[in-house]
């Protein structure tokens, strides 16, 4: 059993997880196995004149149905001769010659016509690409086998090329859906837009902008399309509408073998298993990672992860965290938390977050700031353990109402998650089954939570929508969410995650999808939740006047790390560390605006995959010093009133300390 | 640059009722519905200035500044160029006065082309430099966004969201272009990354005398960057003016609310103004005054009759039946009249 945890040296099993990692290593194995296959098929087909034993054609009528070796053969015929006394071994090394040959260039003819009236039908739409497209339907409307039996069978003569075009014309309708439905997507996005903008005729929009982007889809279809080509063309000449003599394919010598079955079953059974070994290898090597659309490593947390037990590195703990105490109405205390991403064994880890503290008390809102790539999403996703399966907790600790959640066993985290903390997404539509009405998921999910009827759950559910400012809850109540706009679905949410009345609230974003006057509304039912319920709320994002109006206590992140936290007032309003101060004169408020320019950041993040000795900010800090680039600042209150982790203040703030 | 710019009296760019009707089929109901993107817009952008236009998401800002790169056709009325009418025979050659820099600066540029070529690219379409010029070129144009030479062999993907849009706004001006549209631009960055691409827009027009329409949904930005502000609202400008009257003392109630509901440390505890509920469907927009239904200051007339927009006071046009009263609010909000233009009860 493997999951994301086994990336580190001391994993422990854990059951339940998709051992995607595993996977995806196993798969590129198989990938090896399938392309080495290919390789061997087709080295015997150029090869096969000089390692071919005998012409294939070459009758002995002295000889015929000679037994192949293991069945007392002579070593003349490895696998013995057929019905005229034709060596099967060679027949069948010619084959692989013309089986190779008509399958590669029936695809190679298929996708070819495919890609091109699949470019056309996807970029001039419209009448072009019905006529197209319906054509496709029609032809796959008409029984193929039949029809190629017909054409086949009119021939005084098979050849290798009329082969070849009865198999590879038709084929062209696989590509040409697939690569339409790429084109129509690229057709609408940003860059092809922009090409248009700039004066790019279709033909350079086409050739230059979108083949390059749908060209990658092609080799996967064409690798399945190949062995079903290898399959058609053997059961073509197994039934007599192959190639004729003298060219020989694996399904001409299975066709050959089928008269003399019962006394021979070799000559039926060999080339048969030439066709099987062929379509398997094709098959392994559709599995190549280079051969599908890479996933991203960040998005989409959806999984859980925990830490594996006993994986802690008490060392790399900031002196600071010890120190601090946890009064009796902290509901939530996170210490050190860090959160590693790593998509492979070999790839480098990505330190998403690399020590975070944070005290969430009862009935307080705790706002957590910073740009992307700042770890706050992440945070927020570790305490509720919903990591994507390329994370791993690394190291700290998540202590709600004093229970450790890192270790927690899956199934007492999932009785936590939903009754005692909430989730609020960015997406809200993205949270709800669009199928399913309002009321109904309403229903189950206080249902899921709490014992008791479905009629009291309703009656729950209309008061939790009037909650949250719905003036006719039974009309909400009877829609489906795709009915509701944006702002009304994420009020929705919020109804949804309130009426279970969790202790703890996490908000990713909550607000980010909406306008500004919508996200006014949003902004005031978090307020009132707290207010009324006396519910924790910790909500992320990255706009610092959002975390300003709602939060009373602020954490500003930076690169995995806390750099300033505090109350809001102290951490807004004076500023102490370079960061915040830099940040906060970003933004154009109407002070910054009336003080004069916007002064911005200069830089970029550091590397999230690099070890970072000293302080993450140091490279763009206008206040750096030496020992910044050499020693992580403690995160240490200040004499304003807030805690600071800059080493502008370390020294004055140890003095206090003592 | 622009050196041969139109003369101070005719605007670079003139929309006279631009009208943008989308034909959508919502769900399984058969009949088409018609949603009134942009619904009679009258614009003028002057040269050299910097004019912003903010809005909600649905307003049809990003649909009118896609109509002036012909990326959308016109359903009604008529845009001017320089004081010629648009036709769409001479798109190409419009193309290369009118460039635009898009919101994504991920999906935006062609992930398989170097920095080099994608910026190459505008030239190269209309066989304006080859050869060493153009490479000179491209590393000119590389500088002059801040990047440097340097950044030529790389690939979108080896880049910041930062420097990608640079990118794109260096591939924007390859062409000279007369007006710079910056749908969103800086909408996807990161607020510290924001503030370097707003100062660079701002350095580029000092250095190049370049006129933008700057589109955004963020009124801060839109105010830190523009001369003069258009707000819209459901396909309609329902107030135009300079930048600092809109953003000081607006003087119609959707400008206000606007302006109300951004959040900040300054807002704690403090009351808004009422805003209920969300944007109407612009599929079905209200009769009357179209903000009528989520007004505070509505009154029956907004309900019957459409406001238009005029000129109240010299410079600022405003499409409420009672922009003074809403005027004198935003005065009084402010902690004083002074701010408030001479003639409001004109």
């Amino acid at each position: 059993m493997t999951g994301a945890a086994n990336v580190t040296m001391n994993s422990t099993p854990l059951p339940g997880r998709t051992p995607r990692v595993a996977s995806s290593m196993w798969r590129r194995r198989t990938a090896v196995v399938g392309l080495l296959g290919l390789a061997f098929i087709v080295m015997v087909a150029i090869a096969a004149s000089w390692i071919a034993p005998h012409p294939p054609g070459q009758t002995d009528l002295s000889n015929v149905l000679a037994p192949p070796v293991w069945a007392g053969g002579d070593a003349a015929n490895l696998l013995g001769t057929d019905g005229l006394g034709r060596d099967v071994l060679s027949r069948v090394i010619y084959g692989a010659r013309s089986s190779v040959l008509i399958s590669a260039s029936a695809m190679l003819i298929g996708g070819t016509l495919g890609l091109i009236t699949g470019l056309i039908a996807g970029f001039f739409g419209g009448i072009v690409d019905t006529v197209i497209m319906r054509l496709g339907d029609i032809q796959l409307a008409l029984p193929f086998i039949l029809i190629a039996i017909v054409i086949l069978g009119m021939l005084p003569e098979r050849r290798p090329h009329h082969l070849i075009l009865v198999l590879g014309v038709p084929a062209w309708i696989v590509y040409a859906r697939v690569v339409r439905s790429r084109v129509l997507t690229e057709r609408e996005s940003d860059y092809v837009q922009a090409a248009t903008t700039l004066g790019a005729s279709g033909f350079r929009r086409i050739f230059r902008y979108i083949l390059p982007q749908v060209w990658g889809v092609l080799p996967a279809i064409a690798l399945v399309d190949l062995s079903n080509l290898v399959v058609m063309e053997s059961t073509l000449s197994f039934l007599g509408f192959g190639l004729s003599a003298p060219d020989v394919s694996w399904g001409q010598i299975l066709a050959d073998g089928r008269g003399s079955m019962a006394m021979a079953p070799w000559l039926s059974i060999i080339p048969g298993l030439a066709i099987m070994f062929t379509v398997l290898s094709i098959n392994l090597a559709v599995e190549s990672p280079g051969l599908e659309t890479r996933r991203r490593l960040w998005r989409l947390p959806s999984r859980r992860a925990t830490r594996p037990a006993g994986d802690t590195h008490p060392s790399m703990k900031p002196a600071g965290s010890a120190a601090l105490e946890q009064p009796e109405d902290v509901l939530l205390s996170v210490r050190d938390l860090a959160v590693d991403f790593q998509a492979h064994r070999d790839s480098p880890a990505v330190h998403a977050v690399r020590g975070v503290d944070l005290d969430v008390r009862r009935g307080q809102i705790v706002g957590i700031v910073g740009e992307s790539g700042s770890g706050k999403s992440v945070t927020a996703y570790a305490i509720s353990r919903l990591l994507a399966p390329t994370a791993r907790i690394a190291r700290g600790s998540v202590h709600f109402d004093g229970t450790e959640l890192t270790e927690m066993p899956e199934r007492r985290m999932r009785r936590i998650r939903g009754r005692r903390i909430g989730m609020i997404f960015q997406n809200p539509t993205g949270s709800l089954n669009p199928v399913l009405t309002v009321g109904f998921q309403m229903v189950e999910a206080i249902r899921s939570n709490r014992p008791m009827g479905r009629k009291q759950a309703r009656a729950l559910a209309a008061d939790a929508l009037r909650d949250v400012g719905f003036g006719n809850p039974e009309d909400v109540l009877r829609r489906h969410p795709f009915r509701l706009s944006g702002g009304q679905n994420q009020r929705v949410m919020i109804a949804m995650t309130m009426v279970v009345e969790p202790e703890l609230l996490l908000a990713d974003e909550p607000t980010t999808a909406l306008d500004v006057t919508t996200q006014a509304q949003v902004l005031d039912q978090l307020r009132r939740v707290r207010d009324e319920h006396g519910v924790s709320v910790v909500i992320i994002s990255h706009d610092i006047g959002l975390i300003g109006e709602i939060a009373d206590e602020v954490v500003v992140m930076y690169a995995g790390r806390v750099c300033e936290s505090g109350p809001a007032e102290q951490v807004l309003l004076d500023p102490q560390h370079p960061y915040t101060k830099a940040l906060l004169s970003s933004v154009p408020t109407p002070e910054v605006i009336a003080a004069g320019n916007l002064e911005g950041i200069p830089g970029d993040l550091p590397d999230a995959s690099a070890i970072i000795p000293g302080c993450p900010f140091a490279a763009r800090c206008p206040a750096v010093m030496d020992v910044c680039h050499i020693a992580v600042p403690a995160l240490l209150p200040v004499p304003a009133g807030q805690t600071v982790a800059c080493h502008l203040y370390t020294t004055e703030a140890e003095v206090l300390q003592r | 640059m622009t050196t041969t710019g139109p003369t101070s009296t005719t605007p670079l760019v003139e929309l006279h009722e631009v009208r943008k009707h989308y034909r959508v089929r919502s769900g399984l109901s058969r009949r088409p519905v018609i949603v009134q993107a942009v619904n009679g817009v009258d614009l003028a952008i002057d040269a050299g200035e910097i004019l912003g236009l903010v809005g909600e998401s649905g307003c049809g800002k990003s649909t009118l500044s896609r109509t002036l790169v012909q990326l959308e056709t016109l359903d009604a009325g008529e845009i001017r160029f320089k004081g010629e009418s648009i036709d769409v025979a001479r798109t190409d050659d419009l193309r290369r006065h009118i460039q635009i820099v898009f919101q994504d600066p991920y999906s935006s540029l062609p992930a398989h082309m170097s920095v080099r070529q994608i910026i190459a690219e505008p030239l190269l379409i209309h066989r304006l430099l080859r050869g060493a010029e153009l490479d000179q070129k491209v590393d000119d144009l590389l500088v002059n966004v801040g990047l440097g030479p340097d950044f030529a062999a790389r690939k979108p993907g080896q880049l910041s969201g930062g420097q990608r849009q640079r990118v794109g706004i260096a591939r924007a001006l390859a062409l000279d272009p007369d007006l710079l549209i910056a749908d969103e631009a800086v909408s996807a960055l990161d607020v510290s990354v924001q503030a370097q691409i707003l100062n660079l827009l701002r350095r580029l027009k000092r250095d190049l005398g370049l006129t933008m329409l700057f589109v955004s949904h963020d009124i801060g930005v839109v105010r830190y960057i523009s001369d003069r502000i258009a707000v819209m609202y459901l396909g309609e400008i329902v107030e135009l003016a300079s930048a600092a009257d809109v953003y000081e003392t607006p003087a119609h109630p959707y400008t206000r609310a606007l302006m109300d509901a951004v959040p900040s440390i300054e807002h704690r505890g403090r009351p808004r103004i009422e805003v209920r509920g969300d944007p109407p469907d612009p599929k079905d927009p209200p009769s009357g005054c179209r903000f009528h239904p989520r007004c505070p200051m509505a009154q029956d007339v907004c309900r019957t009759e459409k406001p238009a927009l005029r000129e109240w006071w010299p410079g600022r046009q405003v499409a409420c039946h009672f922009a003074d009263e809403c005027l004198a609010k935003s005065g009084a909000a402010l902690g004083g009249s002074d701010r408030v233009p001479d003639g409001v009860h004109s």
